[in-house]
């Protein structure tokens, strides 16, 4: 007996560690783990626009630039709300967190997450800094409730080498279809040209895709999603139009099938499809692709919004990354040392946007050097005619993710379009007509 | 048909059952160690790999410079390890009294416990998590151990164990007046070892697997048990680490286990052909 | 001191001590959260607090709502798929392995071996097996010259292939709890019938089958009530797709209760967990006394 309580004493005594005085915040972050890649300290070895390599060098760098704070940084598997919500159950919820602008209401009615605008006025951040995409997203209640970090919006990425075998370039630019018809012409003739699918995307275990393609094209036909806070409208003949062009898509082979959003992509990067629908995040990733000879990318890689498919003007479904605040009992010096860190975030914001995202901030968006780098020019008018989702709409993620796997139930034939509206409109009512 | 020609048949298909049996059983795990000896860039290429392939250690070289894999097998044995050990005390202590003590209630309290049997895990866990909240337990140690003592069914074992000890067991020591916990301690708890291990060993795995529970509790990476963490690494992989360090890793969580096995294999057979005995 | 030992003894409540500290933690960590459960599944209420009453109306939400049906159907579906086919492979397994020689020893280890692998361990290995690209069947499948099967992200295919592997995990312990039953069976037994030139059929029928049958319906009971309770496979794999058809009733619990923050409305499908739980077990339990009930036997 006595043996095993010396034990147990000694194995609690080895879980605790060294007193440390400095204050400690605890830092969250989605994009992935790869220290593996990034030494502490010393620039990224491989894919060095990267999200995760970037932000991985940030947090280094404040870590270095600011001996007297230290970090405890966790990184959680997106989108990371599983976790946050049961260590929020727990009162346990970290110091900063990244969260996605759609989801900042939700916590925010659930007073879990503090305002920040005094704050961030003494560090020198102030609202009308932000892009009005970002601003919008981040205020409520006249308060500022998450530091923005960038927009973002899914774009079509552009293997322009197979689309110059398709004859789709013309003047050093990829043709777009201009409606819904174009579309499908060009993908037939790019299959017959080039042998592969028109479209990569990541259709399995897919949850947020889907329900952005569906918003983006909804929103350029100015149709209302939300009626009211507590519903949504899906079941409608634009609706039906969109998805079944989707579907039609993957009924005739015009787009790679059964990949997750690994595979798909790798898939992309391997040359085995023209475009691929994914976010700003990888346009980084993409142009390395780009510049190293012998890859299917190699001098091949463009990018672009979304092209006007349906309605008659250009639209796009922005959400971006901010940074927010649990509300937490914290020590005056963590505090000061959170403020730090998100003075220091938003001074490198550029830096972040290296990675392909959009800036949130005016000066950056209107810097000659951010706008010098590969396809920004091209994307900076998503920054003024990007809408988000309506910010009195709550479980934007829960919707999300309902709605997906209704969509692509109807998109791979599980279902009858309609069929699959309607359940997603249910499902998504019920779930909205039964908040507490 | 003749007996011998039947006979003949059916040691046919049982050979051939067994042939099949092995190679389904082994072929993913063989599939899993090739893939992690194969390079990550590779294996993005996604195109069929050769058997004769490069081959490489460096995934294995940048999982153990990564100390936070050591950590969480560390995590899961103390959890683990821990859990047997409270089990087996609390299940014995109980199991005695309800098979070998007379007290008042005592069949109706043995009914309560068992009809615990049926309840799972997750009728529970919702308000286990808000309980530990309260107390501000997550991401400790207690936390992970504590739900799985309320188990009844190591109580329902050990009272059935000692129920089918010969009576006669006690006689001698009652008659040098031992204490009821001296009876316990030096006479009957040494008859119950075979149950004793059986039980460890289920709680060891049971314990080992759990899931749902260390995910919302462990939030905390430095706090993960090993499936958890691997479950991480899973979602994470995606991103960033790569398919042939996460096979590795793959291979790496399941060693230990696997190598403890194959040590006390024989040890554990019979411990758990003891408990059918009951 | 004797007559002290004895009215001690008549008493007894000294004797309870031995049972409290597990007493203790059961009501703690198990009566009480279920008695808790039950209650929450009366109210609706919010993860981060708030609740008001609302008596069964989630209970009549739950029967109204079709993933709920959906996921109690594949709950149900998966233990159908899952338990027969566990029981007959450990079962057979028993019965070719119940012997002496050095192959059969190294076969149940090797058995019993893919048991003690984590389930978060066997996704990844079962992941890179299953999935079109890249997997190893799809390397067979172009060995073939087929396109390969996406086995995961078919609706029809994919519960069959959470139950296949399921099963592949979970051989271990049924198989050696089998192999205990049989070699209660003393070798006089097999030589009598020898002996008496039976059949392997009837020595199968009249020996083998009843001396392992209490081991059968222990170990179909058991792996009913524990494959109701799959989590790990579906939520790691699939993620409950597509469209809903993996996705058993205790990955509906945990999205809802942790994704939809609705708490109470979990609590309530949790409590029809426990209901389905508590059916399965009671069914061998009324099988074995109906027979005797029936002759106007007490069991």
């Amino acid at each position: 007996m006595k043996r095993w309580l010396f034990l147990l004493a000694l194995l609690t005594l080895a879980s605790c560690e060294k007193p440390d005085t400095r204050p400690t915040i605890t830092v969250q972050r989605i994009f992935g783990d790869c220290r593996a890649h990034v030494p502490k300290g010393r620039p990224a070895t491989a894919n060095p626009n990267g999200e995760c390599e970037i932000i991985t060098g940030l947090l280094d760098r404040f870590e270095a630039e600011n001996p007297d704070i230290r970090l405890k940084i966790i990184t959680v598997a997106w989108p990371g709300y599983d976790q946050l919500s049961a260590q929020f159950a727990a009162d346990d919820a970290p110091d900063l967190v990244t969260m996605h602008m759609a989801v900042i209401p939700d916590y925010k009615s659930h007073h879990l997450l503090m305002p920040m605008s005094e704050d961030l006025k003494e560090q020198g951040i102030t609202p009308d800094q932000f892009t009005p995409v970002a601003r919008r997203a981040v205020s409520m209640d006249g308060d500022i409730y998450g530091l923005p970090f960038d927009s973002w919006t899914q774009l079509f990425h552009i293997n322009m080498n197979l689309f110059a075998k398709a004859g789709l370039v013309k003047d050093g630019k990829p043709i777009l279809p201009r409606n819904a018809g174009e579309l499908l012409v060009q993908a037939r003739q790019f299959r017959e040209r080039t042998g592969k699918p028109y479209f990569v995307q990541s259709m399995v275990n897919e949850r947020a895709a889907y329900a952005r393609n569906l918003y983006t094209y909804l929103l350029a036909q100015d149709e209302v999603i939300f009626p009211d806070p507590n519903h949504i409208r899906l079941n409608t003949p634009r609706a039906r139009e969109i998805v079944g062009l989707f579907k039609r898509i993957y009924d005739e082979n015009m787009t790679t099938r059964d990949q997750d959003y690994g595979t798909a992509t790798a898939a992309f990067v391997n040359g085995q499809g023209g475009v691929y629908i994914v976010g700003t995040w990888m346009i980084g990733a993409f142009d390395a692709e780009a510049a190293t000879p012998g890859r299917p990318l190699y001098k091949g890689y463009t990018v672009v919004p979304y092209p006007v498919l349906f309605g008659d003007r250009p639209a796009a479904f922005v959400d971006g990354h901010a940074w927010v605040m649990p509300v937490k009992r914290r020590t005056p010096e963590q505090t000061q040392a959170v403020m730090r860190l998100l003075k220091f975030l938003s001074v490198h914001e550029a830096d972040w946007t290296r990675s392909g995202h959009l800036s949130s901030m005016k000066a950056v968006i209107t810097d000659p050097a951010y706008q010098a780098q590969p396809h920004r020019r091209d994307l900076m008018a998503i920054t003024s005619y990007g809408q988000g989702l309506p910010i009195d709409v709550q479980r934007q993620f829960a919707i999300q993710d309902m709605l997906s796997e209704e969509l692509a139930a109807a998109i791979t034939g599980a279902k009858p379009v309609d069929q699959a509206l309607h359940d997603a409109e249910t499902r998504i009512n019920d779930m909205l007509t039964n908040l507490s | 048909m003749s007996r011998v020609r039947g006979r003949r048949v059916w040691q046919g298909l049982r050979y051939a059952f067994c042939a099949v049996m092995l190679i389904l059983i082994l072929l993913p795990l063989a599939w899993t160690v090739f893939l992690s000896l194969r390079n990550n860039v590779d294996l993005m290429r996604q195109a069929p790999l050769s058997l004769f392939g490069p081959y490489t250690l460096g995934n294995y070289g940048e999982l153990l410079k990564n100390r936070t894999l050591f950590r969480w097998f560390f995590n899961s044995m103390v959890v683990s390890g821990f859990s047997v050990l409270g089990v087996l005390a609390l299940s014995s202590l109980a199991g005695y009294a309800f098979g070998r003590l007379r007290f008042p209630f005592r069949n109706w309290l043995y009914a309560f416990v068992l009809m615990g049997l049926a309840i799972p895990d997750q009728s529970v866990i919702l308000t286990r998590h808000h309980i530990f909240s309260t107390l501000h337990w997550h991401n400790t140690y207690l936390a992970l151990i504590l739900p799985g003592l309320s188990a009844p069914l190591g109580v329902f074992l050990m009272t059935e164990t000692f129920r089918a000890i010969p009576k006669g067991m006690e006689d001698a020591a009652r008659l040098d007046r031992a204490s009821p916990f001296m009876i316990f301690w030096k006479v009957l708890l040494p008859q119950t070892i075979p149950a004793q291990a059986s039980l460890g060993i289920y709680t060891f795995l049971l314990s080992w697997n759990d899931y749902w529970w260390p995910l919302i509790s462990a939030t905390r990476p430095d706090m993960f048990t090993l499936t958890e963490g691997m479950a991480a690494a899973q979602t994470n992989y995606a991103e960033v680490t790569g398919m042939g360090v996460l096979m590795a890793e793959a291979v790496l969580a399941g060693l230990p286990v696997l190598i403890i096995y194959i040590a006390f294999q024989k040890h554990i057979v019979s411990a758990i052909t003891g408990m059918v005995k009951l | 001191m004797a007559i002290m030992a004895r009215k001690g003894e008549a008493r007894g409540w000294g004797n309870l001590l031995f049972a409290l500290p597990f007493l203790s933690v059961y009501v703690w960590l198990l009566v009480y959260p279920l008695l808790a459960g039950i209650r929450l599944s009366l109210y609706r209420a919010n993860l981060f607090g708030g609740e008001h009453f609302i008596a069964f109306e989630n209970y009549i939400r739950l029967f109204r709502d079709r993933t709920f049906i959906q996921a109690l159907g594949n709950s149900i579906l998966f233990v159908g798929l899952t338990v027969p086919l566990l029981v007959a492979l450990a079962l057979g397994l028993a019965l070719s392995l119940n012997r002496a020689t050095r192959f059969a020893a190294f076969m149940r280890s090797v058995v019993f071996a893919s048991s003690v692998l984590s389930v978060t361990v066997l996704t990844i290995i079962w992941r890179q097996v299953l999935v079109p690209d890249g997997g190893l069947l799809s390397h067979f499948s172009h060995m073939i010259g087929q396109a390969p099967v996406a086995f995961l992200n078919d609706q029809r295919l994919v519960l069959p292939s959470l139950a296949v592997i399921t099963v592949w995990w979970s051989l271990g312990l049924p198989m050696i709890l089998f192999l205990s039953a049989l070699q209660q069976v003393p070798r006089s037994v097999y030589e009598a019938a020898a002996l008496d030139r039976a059949t392997p059929w009837s020595v199968f029928r009249r020996i083998t089958l009843p001396a392992v049958m209490p081991a059968v319906i222990l170990v179909a009971a058991y792996e009913c009530a524990l494959q109701f309770q799959v989590f790990g496979q579906p939520q790691l794999l699939t993620q409950g797709g597509p469209n809903g058809a993996s996705r058993p009733l205790v990955l509906y619990i945990y999205e809802t209760g942790f994704n939809h923050w609705d708490i109470g409305y979990a609590a309530a499908a949790s409590q029809m967990l426990f209901a389905l739980i508590l059916v399965a077990l009671l069914v061998p339990q009324a099988a074995r006394w109906l027979p005797a009930f029936l002759k106007g036997r007490r069991a």
